[in-house]
């Protein structure tokens, strides 16, 4: 007798339990939820909760759309944990469970990147079958065939599902060539200024500032002016504590062959482009001139700024001429500097108290614009009391872009697009190491954009920091004067001459002008060599110059 | 004929090495000459068809919403586009600003780097190649860093050379934030791994000159520097004008240091011809400018070459 009624009991608990266990399907990284919910679960257990319907139409339960493909694809080495390249070892085991295909990710130290991308498609190898490119790189791979347009697949609604729509205008654009799309949404790139909050709000350093300058100390700087007097005004005092040795102003990464002449394109926009309502000939311009592509760059405006960007270095370190950003970063999050002006991962390594000694004072705000700026119409400089925000999209914006010579154009598709589904873009945004840059409408806070103050405090962020850091980069992507982004065939050699010119002209090689001038010199034989008028072109549909 | 046929023999044991230099020596110096006096100019033209999946039966493959599959077809037209430009890259070498630069850079370097490792060689390796305590654990130590990749050591010394933090930041020198500095750091790093490469090959030398000619020269000369002057020095003559052959032709090509190193920079303060002919090449993809700035490196060191041969020929020949 009781034989039976255990053999009932299990029965009836069989019965109860087999319907509950039907209901989550589980494999290792994806969970299919009977109600079309889906959780895509990472290596340390993190779960992004999308669903079905956004995972498209090809990923399904016991699916294998891409059983038996491998893709490749190549990103700026960084490692597992790196910047752009962490996500792509964070998304491949799901990617490989949802399709059953196979990813290898080849790391590209960041000076190599391009030249190996270049190799495999001048070449025709297809050892690659997408790209983690800047969008600088779009002038030398679309115009000349290389890269895979993927408008189609997203109409097709069978891979995971995300727009173009979602990004602001101005970043929209790096990812479209012709008003065709070819990038994958993944990072929104663009510099702001950090500051030190407590340093600049403490009342014994803004009642010296006061005696010293004869104006209060402005929370944050408006005009770059002003930032160069806080800066100098900090540099050399210890108004950190967390060392005996004095502090700095500002610190900059300068190093050549790097990033450094992003620096210098963000701070000169301010001075040397001449505000309107609309682009033409004199106006919102900043590289060449739009009607016969000669080059801009040694404008008196641009000079300037290039001086300018000296008096500032000398309130830094002198030893970051030859500093990467990851030497320049530190250095600030270790609270040695009140300033830098650079990419959203600072704003994010802030909150990293493994490697930042400054969380919590670690303010954000769109960059400063030049108190004077040059006037291109009339030919003279313009002191202005309101200088206009100029906004900028300066540096990759890291994303996808698959080759023309891939052999599984949708598979690779399939896996760009899974990083860029908005639940997967939103975690990456929260999360600082992954280097993907907050710039889509649902990253942004309300009233600005769909994003939870909840989820970024659950990423370990300050809230005060990422209040402000999230404000900065909104009003720098909807600015209503932005810079242009220069990506015509051989932008890569117009920014490496640059790149050049200015180190040599920061490390006193050459003077200022000396090295616009020299830039403008070399660019001209690069446009020359390279066609002008087709460049020109290029240039006027890159900046909408009609 | 049997004299005829093993004659036929010997030319078929050295067809590999024929085939090697054919394909690994002079079709890249053809071609890369040839390339010097091209533009040279890529695309793909692309047309894009959809094609539907099918199973191994032939029948059409279905999503999961009972949609037939497809997948895009990819037909490629690669255009290569080769227009002759007769010698416009090589006339552009001489109003390049960065071609003067770089050949400053690159003399500056060799004219410095290489005696001073000659120097400090000969004289390590007449240190050497004397009863020294312990000498044999030095003279491992001593040659160690030759078996270092050189674009290693330049990472290696870009952190002690590191000024803020760095092992020598106390000293205060802006070892790669100053031009000069910059090249001076350069070239040490060069001679801290290439001098035990001279003391290496100069030991051995030393340790060539028979005994019983040095004695007798030892009772011939008086002073230490008559011996080293009128014996030593002549005999060592024919190994350091190969050892100065060999690094000066090993310096003049330039380029895993600074590329390590400095990038190059600040500027181009330390952008070699070589490193130069780099980024012109594969960074630019200007390949017929490189080719060209490859050329007259080239020329260069065959001039520097013969020159030392011929100099070895009429004096030891």
């Amino acid at each position: 007798m009781k034989m039976i009624k255990k053999c009932l009991v299990s029965l009836s608990l069989l019965a109860f339990l087999m319907p509950m266990a039907s209901l989550v399907q589980a494999g290792k990284y994806v969970k299919w939820h009977s109600d079309g919910s889906v959780d895509l679960i990472m290596e340390d257990g993190t779960v992004i909760p999308t669903s079905s319907d956004e995972l498209g139409g090809l990923f399904g339960q016991g699916e294998k759309p891409f059983k038996g493909a491998k893709i490749t694809v190549t990103v700026n080495a960084g490692g597992p944990k790196g910047g752009i390249s962490g996500p792509l070892y964070s998304f491949r085991p799901i990617w490989e469970e949802l399709s059953g295909g196979k990813l290898e990710i080849v790391e590209l130290p960041f000076g190599e990147h391009y030249t190996k991308m270049m190799l495999d498609l001048r070449t025709g190898t297809g050892q690659y079958d997408a790209f983690m490119v800047g969008a600088f790189w779009y002038g030398d791979i679309v115009p000349n065939g290389y890269a895979f347009q993927v408008d189609d697949l997203i109409a097709s609604g069978d891979y995971p599902k995300w727009s173009y729509d979602s990004m602001p205008e101005s970043l929209k654009q790096l990812h479209t060539w012709g008003g065709k799309g070819y990038g994958v949404l993944n990072d929104g790139d663009g510099q702001v200024l950090y500051y030190r909050r407590d340093a600049l709000s403490d009342p014994k350093w803004r009642k010296q500032f006061k005696q010293e300058y004869g104006y209060s100390l402005p929370v944050p700087p408006k005009t770059w002016q002003q930032m160069l007097d806080i800066s100098k005004f900090f540099n050399g005092k210890n108004w950190d504590n967390k060392d005996s040795k004095p502090d700095s102003g500002t610190v900059l990464h300068l190093k050549v062959g790097e990033q450094g002449h992003y620096h210098f394109q963000s701070l000169s926009a301010s001075f040397a482009i001449t505000p309107g309502p609309k682009l033409d000939r004199y106006h919102n311009v900043y590289w060449f001139d739009p009607t016969n592509m000669k080059p801009m760059i040694n404008s008196p405006g641009h000079l300037a700024a290039l001086e300018f960007l000296h008096e500032l270095h000398k309130t830094g370190p002198s030893a970051q001429v030859g500093w990467s950003l990851g030497e320049a970063w530190d250095y600030f999050l270790r609270g040695k500097s009140v300033f830098v002006f650079s990419w959203g991962d600072v704003g994010s390594l802030c909150q990293d108290t493994s490697r930042s000694k400054i969380q919590g004072v670690c303010a954000s705000s769109i960059l400063p614009s030049s108190d004077t700026y040059y006037d291109h119409q009339s030919g003279k400089f313009v002191k202005t009391d309101n200088p206009q925000k100029v906004g900028n999209t300066t540096g990759g914006s890291w994303h996808g872009v698959i080759s023309n010579f891939s052999a599984n154009p949708e598979a690779t598709f399939s896996f760009l697009s899974l990083m860029a589904i908005k639940p997967a873009s939103s975690w990456l945004a929260n999360n600082g190491w992954t280097g993907v840059d907050p710039g889509f409408k649902y990253q942004f806070l309300s009233p600005q954009g769909e994003g939870e103050l909840g989820d970024f405090l659950d990423a370990g962020w300050n809230e005060a920091d990422v209040k402000d850091y999230l404000n900065a980069y909104y009003e720098n992507f909807f600015a209503k004067t932005s810079m242009t982004y220069l990506r015509i065939p051989g932008t890569f050699e117009y920014w490496d001459i640059l790149d050049k010119n200015l180190s040599a002209s920061m490390s006193g090689e050459i003077s200022a002008k000396q090295a616009l001038d020299s830039t403008a010199k070399s660019w001209e034989q690069v446009t020359d060599r390279l066609g002008r008028d087709k460049q020109l072109e290029y240039y006027k549909s890159a900046i909408g110059y009609k | 004929m049997n004299m005829h046929r093993r004659t036929k023999v010997r030319f078929l044991f050295i067809l590999p090495a024929v085939f090697w230099v054919l394909i690994f020596t002079l079709f890249p110096l053809c071609y890369s000459l040839y390339i010097s006096f091209h533009k040279v100019e890529n695309r793909l033209n692309v047309t894009r068809e959809k094609v539907p999946i099918l199973d191994q039966e032939g029948n059409p493959v279905l999503s999961k919403a009972g949609k037939p599959r497809t997948r895009t077809n990819i037909i490629r037209e690669k255009i290569s586009i080769w227009t002759n430009v007769g010698f416009t890259n090589y006339k552009r070498l001489w109003g390049d600003p960065q071609v003067a630069s770089a050949v400053k850079v690159t003399t500056i370097f060799v004219l410095t780097a290489v005696p001073i490792q000659l120097i400090l060689g000969l004289l390590l390796a007449i240190l050497f190649n004397r009863r020294l305590w312990g000498r044999s654990m030095l003279r491992t130590i001593m040659i160690l860093p030759i078996f270092a990749t050189p674009l290693a050591v330049g990472y290696l010394f870009f952190t002690i050379f590191y000024e803020v933090g760095g092992p020598l930041g106390f000293l205060g020198i802006p070892f790669l934030s100053k031009p000069g500095w910059a090249l001076f750091s350069v070239i040490l790093v060069d001679i801290w791994q290439w001098t035990p490469f001279c003391f290496l090959v100069f030991l051995a030398a030393l340790q060539g000159i028979p005994e019983e000619l040095m004695e007798a020269a030892k009772m011939e000369s008086k002073s230490k520097s008559g011996l080293f002057m009128n014996i030593i020095f002549p005999l060592l003559t024919p190994t350091i004008i190969i050892v100065l052959l060999l690094r000066l032709a090993e310096a003049i090509k330039l380029f895993d240091i600074p590329y390590a190193l400095t990038g190059g920079g600040p500027g181009v303060a330390t952008q070699s011809m070589s490193f130069l002919a780099f980024r012109t090449g594969l960074r630019y993809f200007d390949l017929g400018y490189a080719s060209a700035i490859s050329y007259c490196l080239l020329i260069v060191v065959m001039i520097i070459v013969t020159l030392f041969f011929r100099q070895l020929r009429e004096n030891y020949a």
